[in-house]
């Protein structure tokens, strides 16, 4: 009783600051399983009526709504009006507008590689002190997460310009559970047994995988995260590091034979739909539709959390299509590694509003808000799963807190010439017929060049 | 000499011939695009958009409620109608995704456990699955998948699904039905054309206010560098001043500048000196990025004007301000019109330009903007949109060019030719 008469006084507090309307809300503040706390703590600690805090970041149509719904309650503690515009070609316009001097208070990063590259030229603002300590205290696996975000500013000292703000899981394969019912199929738990299985499938005479790499400008890039999964499965952590930091050559055998091991899926014709020669040209986001053809183009898909977007309209998750973890080689005891990828936010010109949003990302309530709509992971640890929207979402929150080991996408991590471009095209070149050892010496040359 | 007249006529024939080929090969995509426009995503991952105008044999799952299911001896027995009240006609039904159409309306598809043989000698079960008219018994074949000899009297009915053309079913099961079983039949869907797209479009937020914004840039940049070009291009063609022939020089040098270079500096000067992220800045920045080829186009057709023309006005005692207005000018028409096309159609569909200075906020957007960023999904993935989209953005271009048009052939022969 005196939580909800505490709650309704902030409540007021907040409408009378004026801006906006309850009804305005996504979800009533004060119900459900939401941090409440959080928020009406925030709420009573800022006035900033009158500002306004500027946004850009890679989220557009659908998922532009739903940060402009986190937003919407930024907006009602504060009385600040947030503005947030989504870009397809985001990580052009904010070098375009940095350097020019028009830049955003805030950019959302889609790759740390990126932020890292605009914090040595400046255009970067650290984050407030203290606040790395709170990352590392408040995220699980918390220092790997400061680590992602601290950067070498202009005058090379090092301090944390990314906080990171919604996960995406690599390490998945989709299946359609159906499918997978009636031909009597088990998930597998290893790599092995994901090999029996594959050469299972093809024995009783279907397609095991489907594979797209096609991405327009990016195309290739789908393939990257094949080959990051293999090479956390054949090889230790640390080597990985050492890959993506080019501590160890392109064409170092741990690299070729990670490469192999996709080659292994992607390479055989019998494997593939549509055959080897196909994987290059498919779209990626037409790819998984085989799974849910009649009868089955093919019965698995290895893709990030965000590909249910493309799955066909009406598709129930859980009922027409699942997933499992990608397994990792029982033999090798490398433990669960799982690769993942996220967006940060960074502060590209500082203000009162600005440092008070980053707080606010730093509350479980702006999380949850999210994690409520369906489509978001995160990695702060004090956010109830609870409010994840459903048990999909929830069993890959389990999946992100199980791994023995985390690493973020290499090619995100790599310069943007490397990751974002010779390693795209090394990999399209590889599975069109160069061999794996060609591909990674001519993507060494590439990054010698550069330095 | 004599054949003259005959050759003329036969390679008159291959010029329309292959003028109709590359109109046909130029409509291809077009045609594709309209077709597409009128698809959802689903369908134009599924199939191509030629395939799209005939019927196809399409498999579906069908999961009827089990409620009603009643028992019969050992068995399990669920019977309705698989369209539920809907019309349909079954072409082929089966009880599994690989063979969705294994069997023939009006056949019963029963799956049986029977014991085998196997090469070493040993008994095993397997299951085998047989076709046969409703009403008369299954046939259990004397051998399976494999090869392996079928122990004879061991068959044990599994499941049974009898399926007719209308739709009637009746599935049974040895185990208790629970679960909705998951039938597949095989049917010809006629081709299906939907609106959707354009509804999509047509009533998405802010989309008129995208179309006016469009319009608030496009008509400005198109005067703007008229008016301008047009007085540089006549100094530049019959006036006489020291350094001419650079500046000519200089403009067409401009013309193979790419305009990416000039962005950041662009804006940068715009951010100092005030105007910032404006329609006026995208007026400014269009009309600087249109101007060579402005200058360059008109000049050299004004360079054609008959001389006599003009050098007889000034002897009568025009100025250059009254040859210009009064009798270069109207002579130029063709010119300008058909450099007002190129400007107009290029400020229309320019995305680049209208990213970098207009704000970024959704009230400025412009329509090529609140397409790729709005409209077509989180991850560009809504093909269907897009192709709608082309074609409305399309028209009020269309409309110009075809206003004009006459203006833009002489146009461009008239620079060309001189």
């Amino acid at each position: 009783m005196k939580y909800a008469v505490y709650a309704s006084v902030a409540v007021l507090a907040v409408t009378a600051q004026g801006a906006f309307a309850e009804a305005h809300l996504s979800f009533t503040p004060g119900e459900g399983d939401f941090n409440w706390d959080s928020y009406n703590a925030f709420a009573e600690l800022y006035d900033l009526s009158g500002q306004t805090v500027t946004i850009t970041g890679p989220w557009t149509g659908n998922e532009k709504e739903k940060v402009d719904k986190v937003f919407d309650y930024f907006e009602a503690a504060t009385g600040a009006e947030v503005n947030y515009s989504g870009s397809d070609s985001f990580e052009q316009d904010i070098v375009i507008s940095t350097r020019a001097g028009s830049a955003p208070n805030l950019a959302v990063f889609p790759q740390p590689g990126l932020a890292a590259d605009m914090a040595s030229q400046g255009l970067l603002t650290p984050l407030a002190d203290g606040t790395a300590e709170w990352v590392a205290a408040n995220y699980a696996a918390g220092q790997s997460w400061v680590d992602l975000g601290t950067y070498a500013g202009q005058d090379g000292t090092e301090s944390l310009y990314g906080l990171f703000y919604r996960v995406d899981l690599k390490s998945l394969v989709w299946f359609s559970p159906i499918a997978f019912d009636e031909a009597g199929y088990d998930i597998p738990e290893t790599m092995e047994e994901l090999k029996e299985l594959t050469q299972q499938i093809v024995d009783d005479g279907g397609t095991p995988w489907c594979i797209g790499l096609g991405s327009g400008a990016a195309t290739g890039w789908p393939a990257t995260d094949w080959v990051e999964d293999m090479m956390l499965r054949t090889a230790e952590p640390s080597v990985y590091d050492q890959w993506v930091k080019n501590e160890i050559p392109f064409n170092d055998p741990a690299v070729v034979g990670a490469i192999e091991e996709f080659g292994w899926f992607a390479k055989n014709d019998d494997f593939v739909q549509g055959g080897a020669q196909s994987v290059a040209t498919t779209d990626f986001r037409d790819s998984p539709a085989g799974l849910f053809t009649i009868p089955q183009e093919c019965y698995m898909h290895r893709q990030a959390s965000f590909i249910p977007a493309f799955f066909p309209e009406g598709t129930e998750m859980g009922v027409d299509a699942d997933f499992f973890y990608f397994p990792a080689y029982a033999e090798k005891d490398l433990g669960t590694p799982v690769l993942g990828a996220g967006t940060l936010f960074a502060i590209t010109t500082p203000s009162d509003a600005t440092s008070a949003m980053i707080e606010f990302l730093k509350t479980p309530i702006s999380h949850e808000l999210w994690m409520a709509q369906g489509g978001f992971l995160t990695a702060h640890a004090g956010v109830n799963p609870a409010t994840y929207s459903d048990d999909t979402q929830r069993a890959q929150g389990e999946i992100l807190a199980n791994a023995t080991t985390f690493r973020f996408d290499a090619s995100d991590l790599m310069p943007s010439e490397i990751g974002a471009g010779a390693f795209w095209s090394g990999m399209i070149d590889y599975v069109t017929g160069t061999p794996a050892e060609d591909v990674a010496t001519t993507i060494q040359t590439r990054w010698d060049s550069i330095r | 000499m004599d054949n003259m007249a005959g050759q003329k006529t036969s390679l008159s024939i291959v010029t329309n011939i292959s003028v109709i080929v590359l109109v046909v090969l130029w409509l291809i995509p077009t045609v594709g695009l309209l077709v597409s426009s009128f698809r959802t995503n689903d369908q134009i991952s599924a199939s191509g958009w030629w395939a799209s105008m005939f019927s196809v044999e399409e498999a579906i799952r069908i999961s009827p409620e089990p409620a009603g299911a009643s028992r019969n001896g050992d068995y399990h027995v669920l019977s309705g109608n698989l369209f539920e009240g809907g019309s349909g006609s079954v072409s082929g039904f089966g009880i599994a995704a690989t063979a969705p159409g294994v069997a023939e309306p009006g056949q019963v598809y029963a799956r049986y456990t029977v014991d085998v043989t196997e090469p070493d000698g040993k008994v095993d079960d397997t299951r085998i699955e047989v076709a046969y008219d409703a009403g008369t018994e299954a046939v259990i074949p004397t051998q399976d998948d494999d090869g392996n000899a079928v122990v004879p009297g061991t068959a044990v009915l599994e499941r049974s699904l009898e399926v007719t053309e209308n739709g009637d079913f009746t599935y049974v099961s040895d185990k208790e039905i629970k679960r909705a079983p998951s039938v597949y039949i095989t049917t010809m869907q006629p081709p299906s054309f939907s609106l959707k797209n354009y509804q999509t479009i047509m009533a998405s937020d802010n989309m008129d206010r995208a179309f006016i914004n469009t319009l608030t840039v496009t008509i400005p940049a198109t005067i703007i560098p008229i008016l301008i070009a047009a007085f540089a291009a006549y100094a530049l063609a019959w006036m006489d001043f020291a350094g001419r022939g650079f500046l000519i020089a200089m403009v067409v040098g401009l013309l193979v500048v790419p305009l990416q270079l000039a962005l950041v500096p662009l804006l940068q000067l715009h951010n100092k000196i005030g105007i910032g992220q404006s329609f006026l800045g995208i007026w400014l920045a269009h009309t600087g990025f249109g101007l060579p080829l402005a200058i360059y186009l008109l000049r050299n057709y004004m360079v054609g004007l008959p001389r006599d023309i003009i050098e007889s006005a000034k002897v009568d005692g025009a100025t250059d301000f009254q040859v210009f207005t009064k009798i270069v000018l109207p002579l130029s028409f063709p010119a300008l019109a058909s450099f007002a096309i190129f400007q107009f159609l290029w400020t229309w569909n320019d995305l680049l330009i209208a990213k970098v200075f207009l704000p970024s906020n959704s009230e400025s957007w412009v329509m090529t903007v609140k397409i790729a960023d709005d409209l077509l999904g989180s991850r560009g993935g809504d093909w269907g949109i897009l192709a709608a989209a082309a074609f409305i953005s399309i028209a009020v271009p269309l409309f110009v060019f075809f206003a004009m048009q006459k203006y833009l052939v002489r146009g461009l022969l008239a620079g060309s030719v001189k």
